[in-house]
């Protein structure tokens, strides 16, 4: 069980991102499909974070000479996330509001039934 | 003293300059793109001299690299900057007179805005930038497609921001192996420590990032997005997600192949996919009758050519890919601006619906049929020079291989010249059933068709003119010990 218990984050952001990508691929619900996205934009922001983790550790501030420097966390990670997040929030926001269109122009979110562009 | 800052910053600036411009003078606030375009122009062709001695190396806010975030003006990067700006101030020219509905502010903060993103893309040295940077020419362009607002557009838009979105998460989980191996974001300091660990460990990360560049750069399995976005897009935006998004995709796939990972054996399967993408792309634009449809699989098709002549990874095969691009910015840029009013003299976009446009038109079915004309690669056009230097550098590598794939490739140019003929056909020879009144493109539309003509024209006569500046770019992409050397000190 050591496995789990030193890679359960990873575990825990790899299955969020495969579940993302099920939702993506089998639901006919536009918003199902956005959830979806929504879903694996977490896993990554989660995968990008355990990168970095160190159990119990500290967050990396230089406030005095005589600081433990061994359990700081990497602060690249976490910046990287907040980026990633505010992308994530960007992309829904626009997701959702082409969503809203789509309504407005077929009367249904049900993207089998929106066959106007084809090969 | 120019600096690459500037090509980032400037425009960046006033992209969100444009809406409070707007609220004192809401008809002056499309000459700011222009601007700012011509502007990146300026300083692109400026550092052009210098970056093809030393690449110019910028370290943002004092952190020397590896730690913080660098810019590399190489001559690669400076040459697309310098292209990205300029095919941008034409098209932006174009769009003064093209767009005249709806939010017209936000249609042009956000063409600036994709734009800049592009610039960004080319120039950086850090790929979470470059992600970042990626973002923002996704964002804007997936809003741009949705700009009409028609049942069409909205349904393409979702359509591109669902894989693109899927793409982009791609991208940022295979970024995040790299850091979690190497502890690094800056691409030179990755390509330095690339052979320090075991290439399967390498090799999940490179898949992610080139399947995720390769969603927007659409290469062959990833690109059932393309042909709709850019048909339902407004032309100006066609001509720019065709002439530049997909071209900046496929230059980062290269900087990444070529610099972070050098994968020599990576290659052969894209120059296989490449040829894959030209052949699907060519005969899905053999059977469209839309003319919009029938360019955007045009331009899948000169995707692949452009892939493949990458993928041979020789200093003759870079140059030719890099060649072809232009050549493909220029013509298939120009032939998506004309169709724009053809298409929208004519009322439809069927190929059928422009018979006899060439009298009621004469300029702008001239500059089409250069255009068209250029892209199968016929002499004296860039066209031909471009697809010359591809067939030489892939019988030069004397692989069977390679030989029966440019023989390949040479079939979907004949495919290419098939329908492009059969489009100037109807144009020209075929006879006029209605007679509406004759009206040619407004003026600032012949301008920018002009200056597309003439440069098409001049570098196809003397390809020399680029052929120094190709040289040098590609050699920037192939060395990669030079890259990291120049970056790293």
């Amino acid at each position: 069980m050591s496995f789990l218990h030193n890679y359960t984050y990873y575990i825990g952001a790899f299955g969020l991102i495969f579940i993302g990508l099920y939702v993506i691929l089998t639901k006919h619900n536009l918003i199902k499909v956005i959830i979806g996205l929504g879903i694996l934009d977490t896993g990554v922001n989660l995968f990008l974070i355990s990168v970095g983790y160190i159990t119990e550790g500290t967050a990396p501030i230089f406030s005095g000479p005589d600081i433990d420097t061994e359990h700081m966390v990497d602060p690249v990670p976490q910046a990287l996330v907040l980026t990633a997040i505010v992308i994530g929030v960007a992309v829904l926001a626009l997701a959702l509001s082409l969503a809203i269109r789509l309504y407005q122009h077929y009367g249904t979110l049900n993207l089998r039934k929106m066959k106007g562009q084809r090969w | 003293m120019v600096s690459p800052v500037f090509l980032i910053a400037v425009p960046l600036g006033l992209v969100f300059a444009i809406p409070l411009f707007a609220l004192f003078w809401k008809a002056g606030a499309k000459y700011i793109p222009p601007a700012a375009l011509a502007f990146n122009l300026v300083v692109s062709l400026l550092l052009l001299p210098r970056v093809l001695e030393n690449p110019v190396i910028v370290s943002i806010g004092g952190w020397q690299p590896p730690f913080g975030i660098n810019l590399v003006a190489g001559p690669a990067g400076a040459l697309f900057s310098a292209i990205i700006a300029f095919v941008g101030l034409l098209v932006s020219v174009y769009a003064l007179d093209y767009i005249k509905e709806g939010a017209t502010e936000k249609y042009h903060m956000l063409y600036l805005l994709l734009l800049t993103g592009a610039t960004g893309v080319v120039l950086t040295g850090d790929i979470f930038n470059l992600f970042v940077f990626f973002e923002i020419l996704c964002i804007s362009s997936y809003s741009l497609v949705a700009y009409l607002r028609d049942k069409a557009s909205i349904e393409s838009a979702v359509k591109y921001l669902i894989q693109g979105a899927v793409g982009s998460s791609l991208l940022l989980i295979g970024i995040g192996l790299l850091y979690g191996l190497f502890g690094t974001l800056n691409m030179a300091d990755i390509a330095q420590n690339i052979r320090s660990v075991s290439p399967i460990s390498v090799f999940v990360p490179m898949v992610l990032i080139v399947a995720g560049l390769g969603v927007e750069a659409a290469i062959f399995p990833l690109n059932a997005w393309l042909p709709d976005a850019h048909s339902s897009a407004p032309s100006s935006i066609s001509a720019i997600l065709s002439g530049i998004a997909i071209e900046v995709g496929l230059y980062a796939v290269a900087r990444v192949i070529f610099t972070i990972f050098g994968a020599q054996s990576f290659l052969p399967f894209l120059a296989f996919l490449g040829i894959l993408t030209l052949l699907v792309g060519e005969m899905c634009a053999f059977s469209q009758n839309n003319l919009k449809r029938m360019l955007a699989y045009s331009s899948i098709g000169q995707i692949g050519l452009i892939l493949f002549a990458l993928a041979i990874a020789t200093s003759y095969g870079v140059t030719g890919g890099l060649f072809q691009l232009i050549s493909h910015t220029l013509s298939k840029a120009l032939l998506f601006l004309t169709a724009g009013y053809m298409i929208y003299r004519a009322g439809s976009m069927e190929i059928s619906a422009l018979e006899g446009m060439g009298k009621k038109m004469p300029l702008t079915c001239l500059a089409f049929t250069i255009g068209a004309f250029s892209l199968v690669g016929l002499p004296p056009f860039i066209g031909f020079p471009s697809k010359f230097l591809v067939v030489r550098a892939a019988l030069a590598t004397k692989e069977t291989f390679f030989i029966i794939f440019i023989g390949l490739a040479l079939l979907g140019t004949v495919i290419e010249a098939a329908y492009f003929f059969r489009v100037v056909q109807v144009l020209y020879f075929k006879a006029d059933i209605t007679n509406p009144p004759s009206k040619d493109a407004p003026v600032t539309a012949l301008i920018t068709m002009f200056i597309f003509v003439v440069l098409i024209v001049i570098v196809g006569i003397y390809p020399k003119l680029v052929t120094d500046v190709l040289n040098s770019a590609a050699s920037e992409l192939l060395n990669r010990f030079d890259y990291i050397r120049s970056v790293l000190g």
